[in-house]
């Protein structure tokens, strides 16, 4: 059983296979990265913006993959918080300022308190339960965001936000705008990367194999679980915050049953537990909603159907990532 | 913890990756050189063409809408020339979707990517205020041809968005003046669906009524898009005292709403009156007998006897057999409007082409009847329709001309 | 009041339909039916399609009902392979089936909101003391309570019916007893979605059919099996009239807050007695 194995490289490699060499791993990411950072040199802008939103969906998913896949609490309601921050970084941005950290900072702390008051009663289910109420959740904070339309503008969503103001100038040229998204991107990616290998992470991986042997050992596990449902929630405001800053409206939808099945959608196909796995099944959900969609009348859904019923099927038995706590292990 | 042989994850998204990846290499260019944000893909159709982005919905709810508003544009497009004044109408098609969600991306993609000179279109109101700055940092104009929140040339307004269509309280105040002085001054109960363009409906609705004397007794704003079932509103209203309502409904919640009205027996005690755009294009005959004498205001109206209209009429029925809606006319007044401004424009760009509509005047050849830009949107008839059987189909007869009327001074 | 109550009955009687299916799979598979609501499309476009003569109505039930027979068949074969991995995983299965199946039904019948009128006789209204109101909906609420009689009777006293009780009750009991009930299983399922697609057509003079109605229906069909209980035909009929009168009377009364009244009610439920009012064994919720 490999219940607390703590993968060493972003992501994990299956353990079956030789590790690749930390060193391998590690250039390939910052090749990665440096590739990303150059591609407003490149790129025409629609295709710059496209990949803005890659990475918008990409954090989100990456914090609900943190909460799937390392602690193995699926959440069909995240998008609330993902909204939440969004709405509450708009606002600002809107009312008060929107010099660069502050929309920020608010977005992760409207997101982690939206996620603190409705988390507590999260922690004491799990499974299908845990699906299911989080589902509820996230209908309900959708709700509230239509009733109160004085700050979110109901149901005609939050127009008007202005762009991000780094150093007091604003950032409208697409290239700026990416760059600024792909700066947060990376730093939430870092801390939820963080926070995976970290102990902390390791005792998130044991109580999603088994949460019973977890508390036996003398992990307090609602605790835990309470903690990583927090900070998830933070991380999807940044996300969210990212989200008004690049799209410069919210929608209702945002907050919606959707947007959460489609960030679950691509934490799976990604492969749960994989925290650069969920970022490409982000791309590839965005892909093929936005690029692939128009081409195929609005029906990229579809697509995307089709490819999770088939990726549920082909995933791997025992992947590192999506077992939950089972009755009688011996 | 054998990975399946042939497929493992890695391949699996290697290939998604690299299928993914072909469009991209169409998609090569700089984002940062030169300027602002929407700035990109440079000017256009270029020597004696125009390149027009026709932003309306394809999926969605509103994909009805934006198929009477394709053939409108092209009716007009196909029954002169193809031109724009001395320019070759050269037509971008994007979906705008059903949600800002998905029309924001589209406008960008078509000023971004397309490069077009001017944009048409735009059926929902949230995304004709969510491009706003985009235009207006790029320099381009934006025709709306529906949406009709009044913020998208009121509070929001920038001098690159003009309108073709209508403001939601334009038509509801046109409505709420004729209940005053029609009877029913007693009381209204006044219902629609709970957001912006509803509650805009209801507020210039009462301000006008009131304003002739009229008495709300008694109004409601329904959860939207979502409300499938009226009766607890339905009960509400006859419990209300109101001798007549007042509603306004679009696409699936009119055809549920008109239907249940009749079913609940509230038809024959308190008649019902609305926005035009509960009996409008395709819900009327969805709506079946149940919509039979409902009296609506709207800017336009199939039946309208004018030698324009009749013209109009049959190129639409004989290319699409059947009747044009109010939105077909929008588009179709659009490029009408976009042919009188670029012929006397000196230029293509943003600015020119704003001074060019500045000096339009007055539409005359319009099919809704003439009809002139005021404040960037349209100043014309708002007319008073009626349900009726025309010869076995449900039409909106014209019963009465209200007068010229132009966006209401904001509430 | 009278109409809203009544309302309430007939909204409560077409969740029990679409809901006893859910809740009897959920009970006995732990299998989360996320499909469930675009098998209610299905039966509701057919029922929209066909919609205004009683020769049409009949043939929309008879397909719809062949319809989901074969659907709910379908659904189990493509569970059982995963019966072995874990509850979560069939469970996103029939999430992504709903996305496919609500968008293939999108391409067949366009995205137009599309209404279905009452079978003729049926599409007037009477007038129930003094009060007015339509046919359709009356006849709903004795449709209901038919249905409710048979399921009950099926499940209370047949053979099968026991044997669906006792795999709600405990699984591996069962099957140490050695009776296979695999064919059981996939016949609930099928008569489940059976259920699913017919209360598509029969809500059709209400509720319409139009993109998006399935995940609305799902989400009520998720309170009602949640909050009545899992695997409990009597926890259906009560959770789903108590949400009927909550979502009619709620709406009538406090517009603004029904809807929170509807999801605070059921989280409220998840956390304190998660097996619900009828449920099963209390290690139900511990899972």
């Amino acid at each position: 059983m490999t219940a607390v194995d703590a993968p060493a490289v972003p992501g994990g490699t299956p353990a079956a296979t030789p590790r690749a060499p930390r060193g391998r791993a590690g250039l390939l990411a910052v090749a990665v990265v440096l590739v990303l950072a150059a591609v407003p040199f490149f790129l025409a802008p629609f295709a710059t913006t496209t990949l803005t939103r890659i990475l918008v969906f990409a954090l989100f998913a990456v914090s609900l993959d943190l909460l799937v896949g390392v602690t193995g609490l699926p959440s069909l309601g995240h998008a609330a918080y993902f909204g939440a921050g969004a709405y509450a970084a708009g606002w600002v941005s809107i009312n008060v300022t929107a010099q660069a950290p502050v929309p920020l900072l608010v977005g992760a702390a409207v997101g982690a308190v939206a996620a603190a008051l409705t988390g507590w009663i999260t922690v004491r289910s799990a499974g299908v339960f845990f699906l299911m109420l989080t589902l509820a959740i996230g209908e309900s904070v959708q709700q509230l965001a239509n009733t109160w339309d004085s700050v979110t503008g109901g149901a005609n969503g939050l127009t008007g936000v202005p762009s991000v103001r780094i150093a007091g100038e604003p950032l409208t040229n697409a290239g700026f705008v990416y760059w600024y998204v792909l700066a947060v991107f990376l730093l939430g990616f870092a801390i939820v990367w963080l926070v995976a290998r970290s102990p902390f992470g390791a005792a998130l991986r044991g109580i999603r194999d088994n949460e019973p042997r977890m508390r036996a050992l003398g992990y307090p596990t609602a605790l835990y679980k309470y903690g990583v449902f927090v900070l998830a929630g933070g991380v999807a405001g940044i996300a969210g915050s990212l989200l008004a800053a690049q799209a410069r409206f919210v929608a209702l939808s945002d907050l919606g049953f959707l947007t959460a099945s489609f960030a679950l959608l691509a934490v799976i196909i990604g492969g749960a537990g994989s925290l650069w796995g969920a970022c490409l099944g982000a791309a590839l959900v965005i892909l093929i909603r936005d690029a692939l969609g128009p081409s195929l009348d609005g029906h990229g859904t579809l697509v995307l159907g089709v490819v999770f019923v088939l990726v549920v099927y082909l995933l791997p038995r025992g992947a590192a990532g999506f077992r939950l706590p089972r009755r009688n292990r011996s | 913890m054998a990975d399946h042989p042939l497929l493992s994850r890695r391949r699996l998204l290697g290939v998604f990756g690299a299928a993914a990846s072909l469009p991209v290499l169409s998609a090569c260019g700089s984002s940062v050189g030169g300027g602002g944000g929407g700035d990109g893909g440079g000017g256009g159709g270029g020597g004696n063409t125009v390149r027009v982005g026709l932003v309306v919905p394809q999926s969605g709810v509103y994909a009805a809408l934006g198929t009477d508003m394709q053939r409108g544009w092209q009716l007009w497009l196909d029954g002169n020339g193809g031109r724009f004044g001395d320019y070759t109408v050269e037509t971008v098609l994007a979906d705008e979707g059903e949600s800002p969600q998905t029309g924001v991306p589209a406008v960008q993609k078509v000023l971004q990517s397309d490069g077009v000179d001017v944009v048409v279109g735009i059926v929902n109101s949230a995304t004709a205020l969510g491009v706003r700055d985009l235009l207006a940092e790029s320099k381009k104009v934006l025709i709306v041809a529906n949406a009709g929140a009044e913020d998208v040339t009121g509070a929001g307004r920038t001098p690159y968005i003009w309108r073709s269509s209508f403001t939601n309280g334009q038509i509801s105040a046109a409505m709420g003046t004729h209940l005053a002085e029609s009877g029913f001054g007693e009381g209204v109960y006044a219902i629609a669906p709970d957001y912006a363009a509803g509650t805009e409906v209801i507020s210039y609705f009462t301000r006008a009524f009131e304003a002739g004397g009229g008495r709300v007794v008694g109004s409601a704003q329904t959860p939207f898009g979502s409300t499938t079932d009226f009766q607890p509103f339905l009960t509400g209203i006859q419990g209300s005292g109101a001798r007549a309502t007042f509603c306004f409904y679009s696409g699936a919640e009119a055809i549920s709403f008109v239907q249940q009205y009749a079913a609940f027996g509230l038809a024959e005690s308190i008649p019902l009156y609305g926005s035009g755009f509960l009996t409008e294009g395709n819900v009327l005959p969805q709506q079946g007998a149940a919509a039979l004498g409902v009296q609506n205001t709207l800017h336009y109206s199939d039946q309208l006897d004018t030698p324009e209209n009749a013209a109009f009429v049959d190129a639409y029925t004989a290319a699409h057999g059947e009747s044009p809606s109010c939105f077909a006319v929008q588009a179709y007044d659009a490029a009408n409007v976009l042919n009188r401004a670029l012929g006397t424009a000196t230029a293509l760009d943003g600015d020119a082409v704003v001074t060019a509509l500045e000096g339009v005047g007055t539409i005359d050849d319009s099919p809704r009847g003439p009809w002139t830009f005021e404040n960037q949107t349209p100043r014309q008839n708002i007319y008073l329709r009626e349900v009726q059987d025309s010869g076995g189909t449900l039409v909106n007869a014209v019963v009465q001309d209200l007068g010229p009327q132009g966006q209401p001074a904001a509430v | 009041m009278l109409v809203s109550v009544l309302n309430g009955l007939a909204i409560g009687s077409l969740l029990f339909i679409l809901a006893v299916g859910l809740s009897l799979v959920f009970g006995m598979m732990d299998v989360l039916n996320l499909a469930h609501g675009a098998l209610f499309l299905g039966g509701a476009y057919l029922g929209a399609t066909f919609s205004g003569s009683w020769g049409g109505f009949l043939a929309a039930f008879g397909i719809a009902a062949v319809g989901g027979l074969v659907a709910g068949a379908l659904l189990s074969l493509m569970t059982a392979p995963l019966r072995r991995r874990s509850h979560l995983d069939q469970a996103l299965l029939t999430l992504g089936v709903a996305f496919v199946v609500a968008e293939l039904l999108i391409i067949a019948f366009g995205d137009d909101p599309l209404s279905a009128a009452a079978p003729p006789a049926l599409d007037g209204s009477v007038t129930v003391l003094g009060a007015v109101y339509p046919t359709y909906r009356l006849v709903l609420i004795g449709v209901g309570a038919v249905l409710a009689v048979a399921v009950y009777l099926v499940v209370e006293r047949t053979r099968v019916g026991a044997l669906v009780r006792a795999t709600v009750a405990d699984r591996e009991m069962v099957a140490a007893v050695g009776i296979d009930n695999r064919l059981v299983t996939t016949a609930v399922f099928a008569v489940g979605s059976l259920l699913a697609t017919t209360a598509g057509v029969l809500g059709g003079p209400i509720y319409g059919a139009r993109p998006g109605l399935d995940a609305t229906v799902l989400i009520l069909a998720l309170v009602v099996v949640v909050i009545g209980g899992l695997g409990s035909v009597r926890g259906a009929l009560v959770g789903a009239l108590i949400i009927g009168q909550v979502d009619t009377l709620g709406r009538v009364l406090l517009p603004e807050l029904a809807s929170f009244v509807l999801f605070g009610a059921l989280a409220l439920v998840l956390v304190l007695r998660p097996q619900g009012l009828f449920g099963g064994p209390a290690s139900v919720g511990a899972r």
